[in-house]
């Protein structure tokens, strides 16, 4: 007995006991390999996109996103209603058919959805919508609206779908008239009165763009956006 | 000649122990305990049908052009896979097997919740099982968007908006999972090597760590074994033979069942949907997750928590906040319960009326947000959803406790005349 009672007297004597020293190899040896993961993985980089990261800027002319006429210039010059329209979001029954005319504007009453052209991102995507001037009412910018054309931008500020435009008026939502709608949360905004949230989540409206026309009578943006685009960052 | 040729591993191995301690092994039966055989063999067809796609799948969301025509690489990879002469079938049962485990999954919690199989001494193959349920759900969510269709970007899209809206990390959080602003170039092979490497190696280690634990602290046995056998004995089938047959016929089924509803029902049809495009489809998530999108609609735009310095707004509330403290709740089932001894037996849900109705209560209401998910559908107002959310969950788990109520009143009555005669006979 007593002899086993003095090794570890003794191993105590030579300063720190094999268990102790032990434990701290082990405990260094597992920190530093934590360490080790932790910086190996904080290089991992996002790879780059090849698109650049381009906000929009005035005297982008405004081209269509989808369509047979995809990337074409979007002009005001036949905005009347008797040529085929634009690419239609939401297209009424039975409207446009057989029409092989390809169209270079948006009718009165139609949509498309646009980008601003060589900035092809996501982001930047834009709703356009093509009413009688008289129709809008603040706080739409009013006069950002050449012939009637209104620019919003085409991401909810909910979660970042697509917004679509509803030709059904919603009277069950509160919503009687035709009405920007994002298809994912039922998110409904005022395209004619600055696209008021007017049912649903999203926080806020979509910004709207300053629009104007160029000298070939192309919808050209006039500047950024008027606010943030899409859902802001958590916390704000 | 087969009796030596098992003496002849026997001499190598010695594993005669081994059998007759683990083939032995006895398995109480009950319908219900072939639930966590389900979840178990939905994940080795998952394995099966999933290397299956791997052989042709290509990660990556770079655009290719094909006859004139632009698709995203992973997109026309699948598109592919449905041209090969089994591709189609095989990735429909793998979709379905997805759908089923989790199903399975939620079932057999379900199960052990309404039967107390989570007490004492069981608290850690709780937590484990939880961990599990998650992680299916992890693995449903990263493969929705390996098809890379409209339907699946948008899906996925959300998920990123709502993970950075999370205050102060949310938008590094979702950057690094998403491996960049989503969609970015590099979501694509991320969340491939999560769906094939990192989640199925986490799946693989719960699920064996909850296989030991449930070996271990051997199985709970319905309550008509009880006294049937001696203290410490479980009454039930051996695992060689008969529950090795059972295990067999009922994983065929499985299959069998998998690739006839796979041939009946197509689920996600990539050529129907097509490419991402600027559009957004009309897209409803997974059912798993329906309760989510049904909260983050009724939760009104106007709702924000302001909490030192910080904004919670509704997406983190109603996709974050609200399903966490569910969550958290969940894991602590086990540690809410305070009695001493060691559960062996399943209770009968009248047993303990609190825990039953409160149950049902979640139940309900996990439903009536997934129904408010198509309020637009069913031309409900959102008012009226809100409404529901609140009333439906409390009446039914207040019908629910009287209901036991009643029904353990009329019992014990029926038990009384029952024994009165034999009591006069004494």
């Amino acid at each position: 007995m007593a002899e086993e009672h003095e090794r570890p007297e003794h191993a105590n004597q030579a300063g720190i006991g094999r268990r102790t020293l032990l434990r701290w190899v082990v405990g260094v040896g597992a920190f530093s390999s934590l360490a080790t993961l932790a910086l190996v993985l904080g290089t991992v980089k996002p790879q780059q996109t090849s698109q650049r990261d381009e906000k929009i800027k005035a005297g982008d002319v405004l081209v269509f996103a989808l369509g047979p006429n995809k990337g074409d210039p979007i002009t005001s010059t036949n905005a009347s209603a008797s040529r085929p329209a634009g690419i239609v979001i939401v297209p009424e029954p039975g409207q446009h058919k057989g029409e092989p005319i390809i169209p270079t504007s948006v009718g009165l009453g139609d949509v498309t959805l646009a980008f601003p052209r060589g900035k092809e991102m996501h982001d930047n995507l834009i709703i356009l919508i093509h009413l009688k001037k008289s129709r809008f009412v603040p706080p739409t910018h009013l006069n950002w609206l050449p012939d009637g054309f209104v620019a919003y931008s085409a991401i909810c500020t909910h979660l970042g779908c697509t917004v679509g435009y509803s030709y059904e008026p919603m009277p069950g939502a509160g919503v009687p008239y035709p009405h920007i709608h994002c298809p994912c949360h039922q998110g409904m905004y005022n395209d004619m009165a600055g696209a008021e949230v007017v049912s649903g989540p999203p926080p806020r409206p979509v910004p709207q763009l300053p629009l104007a026309l160029n000298a070939k009578g192309e919808l050209v943006a006039d500047g950024p956006f008027d606010g943030p685009v899409g859902p802001l960052p958590g916390g704000r | 000649m087969q009796r030596q040729g098992l003496g002849w591993f026997e001499e190598r191995l010695g594993w005669s122990g081994f059998r007759e301690k683990f083939l032995d092994k006895a398995f109480p039966m009950h319908p219900s305990f072939f639930l966590g055989e389900i979840a178990l063999f939905s994940f080795v067809i998952l394995v099966i049908t999933g290397i299956y796609l791997l052989f042709s799948y290509e990660p990556s969301a770079q655009i290719i052009t094909v006859g004139g025509r632009s698709f995203p690489a992973a997109y026309h990879s699948v598109t592919q896979i449905d041209k090969q002469p089994f591709g189609l079938i095989v990735r429909q049962v793998h979709h379905w097997a997805a759908h089923l485990m989790i199903a399975v999954v939620i079932l057999h919690l379900l199960r052990v919740f309404f039967t107390g199989a989570f007490k004492k001494p069981r608290e850690i193959n709780w937590v484990i099982g939880i961990l599990l349920l998650l992680i299916t759900v992890m693995a449903g969510f990263t493969g929705y968007l390996l098809p890379y269709d409209a339907f699946s970007v948008t899906a996925s899209g959300i998920g990123y908006q709502i993970a950075a809206s999370i205050p102060w990390i949310g938008v590094a959080l979702a950057k690094f999972v998403f491996a960049g602003q989503f969609p970015a170039i590099g979501t694509i092979p991320r969340f491939f090597g999560y769906h094939v490497v990192i989640i199925p190696l986490l799946l693989i280690g719960l699920i064996g760590l909850h296989l030991l634990v449930m070996i271990k602290q051997k199985h709970t046995e319905p309550s008509s074994s009880r006294g049937r056998v001696a203290p410490g004995r479980l009454l039930g089938i051996p695992l060689w033979p008969q529950q090795t047959s059972l295990m067999v016929m009922l994983f065929l089924l499985m299959t069998g069942g998998l690739l006839l509803i796979a041939s009946i029902f197509p689920v996600h049809p990539i050529e129907l949907y097509g490419p991402p495009g600027p559009q957004t489809p009309t897209v409803k998530p997974d059912w798993y997750f329906l309760w989510v999108f049904g909260l983050l609609k009724l939760i009104p735009g106007w709702l924000e928590i302001h909490l030192g310095g910080t904004v919670l707004d509704p997406e983190v509330i109603g996709g974050i906040l609200l399903p966490s403290l569910l969550i958290l709740l969940i894991f602590l089932v086990p540690f809410l319960n305070r009695t001493r001894e060691r559960q062996n037996y399943l209770e009968p849900v009248t047993k303990h009326p609190l825990r039953t109705s409160i149950g049902t209560g979640v139940l309900m209401l996990l439903l009536t947000l997934s129904a408010a998910a198509y309020q637009e559908v069913l031309d409900i107002s959102l008012a009226i959803f809100r409404l529901a959310a609140v009333l439906l969950p409390l009446l039914v788990g207040i019908a629910t406790y009287l209901a036991i109520r009643l029904f353990r009143g009329w019992r014990s009555k029926t038990i009384k005349r029952a024994r009165e005669p034999l009591s006069s006979d004494r």
